[in-house]
Formats: structure tokens, C-alpha cells, sequence
């Protein structure tokens, strides 16, 4: 008689064969061939020539203003997403009533139904002369200008992921427990001393995880600051659109993605030991 | 909002707000309407019961705001071919596609000065002008057809030309302004946060480099590092760095910029204190072709668009569309006397004579490239 | 209805005339009581009857729309659930996940300012851990403790706090039958230990029972009656309650007649049954219809033709037939099918039931004085 523990190894392959080989195909290849041209030298032309020197990788300073600027922008930008997300996803899963949760998780989602590009256009006009600038010039508030400035560029990057930040918070802060406030608050702890020993450490992953997804989207943004920018904002993921598509330097291109993608895995690997931190906060003392 | 409906609103919008180089590639706008075009073909034009044996359809890559639409309609009508558009930013863009390989593009519109380039890399089929029979030669002005023929092989043909200076917004900025040396001096004085420049090398260095008198063309390095000193110094001042400049210009946002004949038109056409402007020092003159993409998948097809393009007829409704001069004399008969006049689309001899066009080589330079990089990450 | 049960001076909670209303609804309606320092008072009612709401304003979670909630006198409206000195086990234990053991005890203590010292913390969490029987069980994760762990976690997580009054709200449900038993002993002997009020909710009317020294039958909002265990069992004040504690067989009728000791009533099915009321129970003079309440374990049965010793002093007699028949241990239930009564519940010890099965023709019988005649509701 067959063994019933599980499925015959067969089926198990063809089952995750799909899977392999969307992963092989568009992750790994692709990669695998990035990190090749960044070894090479630019043809005369553009382009890609094979060779193996470090020259990309020693040439990566170039952009040191680049990887700077996304380097401070992304963590700020996702900061104030996070401090403006968490009290909005604080208000829809702990205060909205029920039949009104919906409706505003729908308002949430709502902006995407539009093309990013128009919305951000829409930003575009709003920050631009005839937008607010003129309405707090004719309030008499002085003048001011928004667009082209890294304050736009960090509004536009605060509205865009705002969303993404609000779901994963939601969610934590939505699944916790009502009775563990309730207990809290039977043992003697004020409403906001029970927000802050209990709601907010246990909806710290909700969070950690929510500023990991936007912080890395952000690391590799550049339509926000070519648009609410105006050029003038430069960040890594522009650098990379101008290496592979205006001045065609393939190789040097590739040894910034992959510096890009070295960037990112190393703040992942901080956030699964800060993750684990958390987790493991069930033996740290408050005492 | 019916999809006709919003085919026509979709093209109101890239008419209307977003200028000719640099910007649509990056933002997929371009790629949008491609794919619009291929997956609603209904959309894109009548369509006629059998394909002759031109086929159905012919993938053009130009710029935006580059077309009249009810030329392509009619085209349409003609022929059957549906015509898939999309329009790219740069010309950097453009060659990077090409480069890479399986566009699926059969006629694309190149700049002069990219033409060796693309001849020297064998990416463009030299032109069977048996097939294009609208097209008479001795019906150009050759300085503006020159770039098309290389080493005696035609392998484009002229659609228009045109200038790069600066526009002023006249109500804003009333100082006598003639040169490259008053725009980017006065950008950084007087008028600092309100001039734009071009995401685009060829026009950022090259008008740099005029302020200098050097050459717009210029690859020597001490010459070079003198324009990026310039441009470094600039930066802080300029309002934004896009070629994308009209809506800032419009909104008020932005006094100045370097801006190209047609959309100088455009501009005025609603902001009638526009000045357009030519550097004494001189700057480019550039002529932009019809060339067709070596293995071309609609080859035949993509020869008919040409040939109807160059109907004089047809071209100068284009010109009245885009406002950007044309090199073809027969066309010219057609057009109204005052937009030949016009100091915009026509500017005096003296300040046309300086200018320059762009030299081969300058879109693979990779010194130019990296002080575009530079500048603009500073 | 029931009046204070004790004196206001000996009372640690005290209801007055307490409503509370969610909406339209009256969770709570017009409740009276008073538990005395140091007992063991249980609420028991069906899900909806009020007694979770009742708790909740005792702990603060809600207040009452009128009347007045005293905890030691002192009157609790609008005083929030942090500064009442009363602490709550709560169904599910509600442990912080995020904390161990030790830290969820420590909790309470955390709260209070000026906070105790970090030693006086760790001592009286040791004592605590120990008074639940858990030693050592400090670095532990809640998620890794049994249900009974982690309900004597929830225990000493409250106690620590040494609360005037510990609220317990159906602390025992999510335990199997067996840890059911062990815990509720536990209770009750921590109860004594510790000395201070216990207030317990439940549905489960063995273990308020068992446990309580005071229970609280509830129904819609209204406390029905309020009494010892005993007092519930032996003196229920209608058919509701005699039906909430223990089994009971009704016999509805029409009252015939009726003085101050007891009523005769007549059947639908024509029979004439007399029974006394309980001690201190209302009377059904004047009233139209009642029922007589009959335990299981009252009704006498044997096989005939012979009547057994003392059968002449039964008040009623009649045939039936064994149709099921159940042990419960020391003891077996009969389910005997009657002409006249529909089904009749017979609860006889084990030794005498031995021979008696399904199918078996048998006579019931009782005493008069074994029926009780209640307000039929």
C-alpha cells in the first residue's frame, strides 16, 4: 500500500515548478545578469561590452550625491508616513464604527483607481503657481513656493504610499485583542498608558513591517521626484534611469543597481533582527 | 466617458500639457497609448473589412504633440493600417530601445545629429525612395536634408526643422535679454528660481558651453569642465531641470527657459507675452527625419506612412499642428503668409547664421553624459 | 424581588437601583443587591440575561444609565475602570502576548504610583506564582502555557493587585470537565486564602452551585432571586428559578384552591395535584393558574403490583412506562412515559435501580409535601 503521508515527490514538483520557474526566470537570470554587466565596460556606442573590470564599482562615488539623497529622503519619507498613517489606521480599526470602517477603507483605496501618473499630475497643479501658492498669496499669507522643492517631493511620496502604510498597521492594530485594553485598563493603567504598553507594541510588526515595504519602494522611487522634483531632486532610482536610458552606460548602470540591491538587503537583514527584537521583547523586563 | 470619447481626451491631454522631448518615455504615457491602440484597435481609426497587402497595421515612434490625429485618421481611411504611436522623450531613449533590440517599430523620427550613429550601428534600412513617391528631393532646402544621406546612401528624409533658444515670459521679465550670457546670468541673479533648463544633455551643455563662446558642439575637456562649472553654479538657482517646461511656464511658476521653435509657438498661442529668444552667440539648429527601422516587421506599410506624410498636403497640416518649420518648398506654398513671416518659426538671417547642428557622436559621449549626471545630482 | 442582603456596612458591592441601557435595550433593569465582604456571589442566568453586563459595571468598563454602583461604600459612577479597586479575570484570560509570565503578573503593580521597587515587584510575584501553584513558571510565554495555566496566570495576574473585590467572568469555560472540577476547588479554596469577594459569572448552574455562597438568578435584565444555594434549590420563587437550579418535573394547572400553606391544582389532563409552597414563597391565592415542581430524585418508583412501605402517604400514583434510561454515576435517571404527565424524570440511587430497564412497566408515586406549588413563569 501507498504511504499516505503526503504527495508523491512528482507532484510536488510539478506543483512548484511554476513557481521555480517564475522566480528563476524573473529574479535570478535577471540578476544574475545585471550583476555580470557590472563587470563590463561601456560600448563605444552605449551599451554593453564584455569584459571584467571594477571600474563600475570604483566608479560608484560619481553618485554619491544620488544614493545620499535617497539615503536620507526614503527614511524620512517613511517616518512621516508612518506617523501619518498610524493615527489613521489607529482611528479605522479601533474607532470607526463598523458600517463607516468600510466606506473609509474604501476612501483609502479609492486614489488607486486613478493612474498614479494622473494623480501625481494632479499634485503637479496643485502645488504649482495657480494651486495653493495662490490661494496663500491672495489670503495675504505671503509667497510661498511648493513644487520643485524636496518638501513636494516629500508630500508626493507621503500621499503615494500612504495607503501602503496604512494597510499593514491596520490589519495589526485591527486582529489585536479589545479585552487585552480592557485588561489593562482593570489593572490599573490609564487609556493612553494602555495605548502605549500594549496596543503599540503589539502592533509594532504591523508597523515595522508597513515602513520595510515603503522604505524599500522608496529606495528605488523616481517618478515622484522627476515630476514634484522638477529634476532638481535626484535620487538613486533617477540616476538609474538616466544610466540606462540617456547616457546608455549599461555597466556602470548595473554595478549601481546592484549596490541598490545590496542597500536593500542589508536593511531587510536589519529588520528581521529588529523584527526578532520584537518578538523577543516577551522577555525583556519593563522593569 | 465613452472609450472615443476618452482616446480624444487622452489626446488633448498630451497636447496640451506635456512638451516635446524627454518626458513621455519616462512616464509610460507613451506606452500607454501604444497599448491602447493594440488592444482597442476600433479606437484608433476606421478599419477596413479585408487588410490589403499592406496589412493592418504600422508602429511609428515620434515625439509628443508632434502629429495632427486626423491626419493619422485619414491615413486610416486610405490604406486601412492602423498606426500605433508612441512617442518617447529623448533621443537617448529612442537609440537605448533600439540598442537593446525587438522594438517592433517600423518608422521612427531620429534628430540629425544621431543619424551616423544609427547607420554606424546598422539599425536603419536605407530608404527605397521608389516607394515614396511624394518625396522630391529637389524640393528641399539641402542643409536641412544633408544629415539624412550618409556615406552617399539616403537613409532619412526630412519632416521638419527647427531651433533651440530660451522663452521668456514678457510680463514677468522685462530686461533686454539677447544672448546665452544674459539667460544664465540672470538666472542667477536677478531672476533666480525661475528659469528651467532641459533634462537633455545636447541643449543643457551645449547652451552652457555658448555662454563661454565655445562651441555647442564642443567635446574638448577644459571646455567641457568649464560649462559644468557654469551648470554646477547654476543649479541652485534654476527652478527645475525638465524638458517638460510649458506647464511650469504657464502656471507662472517658471519665467525662463531653453525651449524649442514649436512649443515657443504653442506657448504663445496662450500666453501672448511669450518672447522667444536666439543667443547672438548662436546655439542649434536641428532638423528631425523620417527613417525606418532596419527589419522593420510592417516595412511596406511603414514606407506608405512615409509617403503620405510627405504629401504636401498632408505635411502642412502637420505644420500648422506642431509649429516646427519644414525644409519642403511644395509645402510651404500651402501654408498662410503669416506663419512664414513668423519670427518665431522664421527667425533673421543674422541670428539663424551662428547656429549650429548638432555634430555626430555627441549622443554616445560619455564625458557629456556624466557631467549631465553630475549636474543633476548635485 | 430580593432586598439587600446585607447590611450596608459588612457590603463590598452594592447595587441601587442600577439600570443600564444599550439603545432601546435594558441590559441591566432596575437592579437592587448587596454582596457581603468576603463571600463567594455568583450570577447564573442564560446568555442575555444581564450578568455580564452586571460585572462590567462593577468593573468600570460601562456605567449605569440611573442607580447607583457602590464598591465599600464609596459610589463608582464615573470613576474609570483603572481607578476602581476591583480586578477581573476575563473569559479568555486576555494575557498580554507580548509579555511572559512574570510581566503580565507584574502589570498592576507597574501601574501604581509611585511604582514599587523593582525587589518588592519580584517578591511579590514569586509569592503570587506560588499561590497559584505555578513556581518558577516566570520566563514562561503565555502561548505556551495549557488553558489551566494560563488561567491561573489570568488569577494571579489579578490577585497580585489584592483587589477589594475579584470579578470572574465565565473564568472556567474554555477548561475541559475534568480541569473544570479541579480549578473550581482551587477557587474556592484561594478564595478563603485570600479572603476578599469573589464575584463569578457563569451559565453553568453546577458550578455556581458548587462554588458560590450567594448566587444571583438573572433573566432578562432582572435579578429573579437572590439567595444561598440551598435557599435556590429548596425555596425557588417560581418556575424559572426552580428550573435554573437543579431539575425539576412541572405540572401547570388551574388553581382550584389555595390558602396560606399551599395550593391544589387540576391539571389539563384532569388530575388534581396538592403541594405546599416553599418556605417563603408567594401564594397562589387569587391567582388563576400555577405549577407543582417535582425533583426527579422525589418521585418514587417501583414495579408493581405492590405498593412499597409508606406508599399510602403518596399524594399521587400512577402507571408509565420506561422508555430511557441514563447513569450518572451514583446515581441513574429514568425517563418514564405517562398517560397523564407526558414524560415524568425519575432520579433513583444506583443500588435500587439496578433491574429496572427500557420497556419496564413501572408506578411513580410522591408525597404531597415533596412537590412545591410556584407561580407558573
Amino acid at each position: 500500500m501507498r504511504n499516505a503521508t503526503g504527495p508523491s515527490p512528482l507532484l510536488t514538483a510539478v506543483l512548484l515548478a511554476p513557481g521555480a520557474l517564475w522566480f528563476l526566470g524573473l529574479l535570478v537570470l535577471p540578476l544574475g545578469v545585471v550583476i555580470v554587466f557590472s563587470f563590463g565596460e561601456r560600448a563605444a556606442v552605449g551599451g554593453y561590452q564584455a569584459a571584467f573590470v571594477l571600474d563600475n564599482y570604483l566608479n560608484l562615488p560619481a553618485r554619491w550625491t544620488a544614493f545620499k539623497n535617497t539615503l536620507v529622503l526614503a527614511p524620512i519619507g517613511t517616518v512621516v508616513c508612518l506617523i501619518a498613517a498610524y493615527p489613521l489606521a489607529y482611528f479605522l480599526a479601533v474607532k470607526a464604527r463598523p458600517e463607516t470602517r468600510t466606506a473609509l477603507l474604501i476612501l483609502v483605496i479609492v486614489p488607486f483607481w486613478t493612474s498614479f501618473l494622473i494623480r501625481t499630475y494632479a499634485w503637479m497643479f496643485i502645488l504649482g503657481g495657480r494651486g495653493l501658492p495662490s490661494l496663500i498669496e491672495w489670503a495675504g499669507l505671503g509667497e510661498v513656493r511648493f513644487i520643485n522643492t524636496p518638501f513636494a517631493v516629500l508630500l508626493g511620496i507621503v500621499y503615494a504610499y500612504l495607503p501602503l502604510m496604512i494597510f499593514p498597521i491596520y490589519v495589526s492594530l485591527e486582529k489585536l485583542d479589545k479585552r487585552l485594553l480592557e485588561a489593562s485598563e482593570d489593572l490599573g493603567a490609564s487609556p493612553w498608558r494602555g495605548f502605549m504598553q500594549v496596543t503599540l507594541p503589539l502592533s509594532a510588526p504591523g508597523a515595522v513591517t508597513a515602513c520595510m515595504l515603503v522604505f524599500i519602494l522608496l529606495m528605488g522611487e523616481y517618478l515622484i521626484p522627476q515630476l514634484l522634483g522638477g529634476g532638481k531632486v535626484f535620487f538613486i532610482g533617477n540616476a538609474l534611469v538616466d544610466l540606462f536610458l540617456q547616457s546608455r552606460n549599461w555597466p556602470f548602470g548595473s554595478a549601481v543597481a546592484v549596490s541598490l540591491v545590496v542597500i536593500m538587503l542589508a536593511t531587510v537583514s536589519v529588520y528581521m533582527r529588529f523584527a526578532g527584537r520584537i518578538g523577543g521583547a516577551r522577555d525583556v523586563s519593563l522593569v | 466617458m465613452n472609450k472615443r470619447d476618452f482616446i480624444h481626451q487622452l489626446w488633448r491631454y498630451k497636447r496640451g500639457s506635456i512638451s516635446r522631448r524627454q518626458f513621455l518615455g519616462a512616464t509610460g504615457l507613451g506606452l500607454a497609448s501604444t497599448v491602447l491602440a493594440t488592444t482597442m484597435p476600433e479606437l484608433a481609426g476606421p478599419r477596413r473589412a479585408f487588410a490589403g497587402e499592406l496589412g493592418d497595421k504600422v508602429a511609428l515612434t515620434s515625439w509628443p504633440s508632434y502629429h495632427d490625429e486626423n491626419n493619422f485618421k485619414a491615413f486610416t481611411e486610405q490604406t486601412g493600417v492602423n498606426i500605433e504611436l508612441a512617442v518617447f522623450g529623448s533621443n537617448e531613449e529612442m537609440m537605448a530601445k533600439l540598442q537593446a533590440g525587438g522594438t517592433g517599430w517600423d518608422v521612427f523620427v531620429p534628430t540629425n545629429y544621431t543619424i551616423p550613429d544609427y547607420v554606424s550601428q546598422d539599425l536603419l534600412e536605407p530608404l527605397d525612395t521608389s516607394l515614396i513617391p511624394n518625396f522630391d528631393a529637389s524640393a528641399y532646402e539641402t542643409r536641412f536634408t544633408d544629415a539624412g544621406t550618409v556615406d552617399g546612401k539616403l537613409y532619412a528624409i526630412s519632416k521638419d526643422w527647427g531651433t533651440t533658444g530660451y522663452v521668456i515670459n514678457g510680463g514677468k521679465i522685462t530686461d533686454p535679454m539677447a544672448t546665452w550670457k544674459d539667460f544664465w546670468d540672470l538666472s542667477m541673479t536677478k531672476y533666480t528660481g525661475r528659469s528651467m533648463v532641459h533634462d537633455y544633455q545636447l541643449t543643457t551643455i551645449g547652451n552652457a558651453l555658448k555662454y563661454y563662446g565655445y562651441s555647442f558642439n564642443s567635446i574638448d575637456p577644459k571646455e567641457l569642465a568649464d560649462a559644468e562649472k557654469l551648470l554646477l553654479a547654476a543649479k541652485p538657482h534654476l527652478f527645475g531641470i525638465n524638458s517638460d517646461y510649458k506647464p511650469s511656464l504657464l502656471s507662472g511658476d517658471a519665467w525662463a527657459s531653453v525651449a524649442w521653435t514649436g512649443d515657443a509657438l504653442q506657448l504663445r498661442r496662450d500666453m501672448p507675452d511669450i518672447r522667444y529668444i536666439l543667443g547672438q552667440e548662436g546655439g542649434e539648429i536641428w532638423s528631425d527625419f523620417y527613417a525606418v527601422v532596419k527589419g522593420a516587421p510592417h516595412r511596406a506599410a511603414g514606407y506608405a506612412l512615409i509617403n503620405f506624410l510627405t504629401d504636401p498636403a498632408v505635411n502642412a497640416k502637420e505644420v500648422l499642428f506642431h509649429g516646427y518649420p519644414t525644409a519642403d518648398s511644395r509645402t510651404n506654398a500651402l501654408l498662410p503668409k503669416e506663419l512664414l513671416e513668423d519670427p518665431i518659426m522664421y527667425p533673421a538671417a543674422e541670428l539663424l547664421a551662428p547656429l549650429e547642428f548638432g555634430a555626430a557622436g555627441l549622443i554616445t559621449n560619455e564625458a557629456r553624459a556624466e557631467i549631465m549626471a553630475r549636474f543633476k545630482s548635485a | 424581588m430580593t432586598a439587600h442582603g446585607a447590611a450596608n456596612g459588612t457590603a463590598d458591592i452594592e447595587f441601587i437601583d442600577v439600570s443600564k441601557h444599550f439603545g432601546a435595550i435594558a441590559a441591566v433593569d432596575h437592579v437592587d443587591f448587596a454582596i457581603a465582604r468576603g463571600s463567594f456571589m455568583s450570577f447564573l442566568g442564560p446568555s442575555g440575561c444581564g450578568k455580564t453586563t452586571s460585572l462590567r459595571l462593577i468593573a468600570g468598563f460601562e456605567q449605569p444609565t440611573t442607580g447607583d454602583v457602590r464598591i465599600a461604600g464609596t459610589s463608582m459612577v464615573g470613576v474609570p475602570a483603572y481607578r476602581r479597586p476591583v480586578n477581573m479575570v476575563f473569559q479568555h484570560y486576555a494575557l498580554f502576548p507580548h509579555f511572559n509570565v512574570a510581566d503580565n503578573i507584574a502589570y498592576g503593580l507597574r501601574q501604581r504610583r509611585p511604582r514599587p521597587d523593582r525587589a518588592e515587584i519580584a517578591r511579590q510575584v514569586d509569592a503570587t506564582l506560588d499561590l497559584v501553584r505555578l513556581p518558577g513558571f516566570h520566563a514562561r510565554r503565555v502561548w505556551e502555557l495549557s488553558g489551566g495555566q494560563q488561567q491561573r496566570v489570568a488569577l494571579a495576574r489579578a490577585l497580585i493587585n489584592r483587589p477589594t473585590v475579584l470579578l470572574l467572568d465565565e473564568p472556567l469555560a474554555a477548561l475541559d470537565r475534568k480541569l473544570r472540577r479541579d480549578m473550581q476547588i482551587e477557587l474556592q479554596n484561594l478564595q478563603r486564602e485570600v479572603g476578599i469577594t469573589f464575584v463569578l459569572v457563569t451559565h453553568d448552574q453546577e458550578e455556581a452551585l458548587s462554588m458560590s455562597d450567594t448566587i444571583a438568578i438573572m433573566r432578562d435584565g432582572r435579578v429573579i432571586q437572590i439567595g444561598s444555594p440551598r435557599t435556590l434549590y429548596d425555596a425557588p420563587a417560581n418556575r424559572y428559578v426552580a428550573g435554573f437550579v437543579g431539575e425539576s418535573n412541572f405540572f401547570p394547572g388551574e388553581v382550584v384552591a389555595a390558602d396560606e400553606r399551599g395550593a391544589t391544582l387540576k391539571t389539563a389532563a384532569g388530575v388534581v395535584l396538592s403541594a405546599p409552597y416553599p418556605p417563603g414563597g408567594a401564594t397562589l391565592v387569587g391567582t388563576a393558574r400555577g405549577v407543582i415542581a417535582v425533583r426527579p430524585e422525589m418521585v418514587a418508583m417501583w414495579v408493581g403490583p405492590d405498593d412499597p412501605d409508606g406508599a399510602a402517604e403518596f399524594s399521587c400514583r400512577l402507571g408509565g412506562r420506561v422508555h430511557n434510561r441514563i447513569y450518572l454515576g451514583d446515581q441513574t435517571e429514568y425517563s418514564v412515559a405517562t398517560d397523564q404527565f407526558g414524560d415524568v424524570l425519575v432520579r433513583a440511587a444506583k443500588a435500587s435501580a439496578l433491574e429496572i430497564g427500557p420497556g419496564q412497566e413501572v408506578r411513580l408515586g410522591w408525597r404531597q409535601a415533596s412537590g412545591l406549588a410556584l407561580v407558573d413563569s
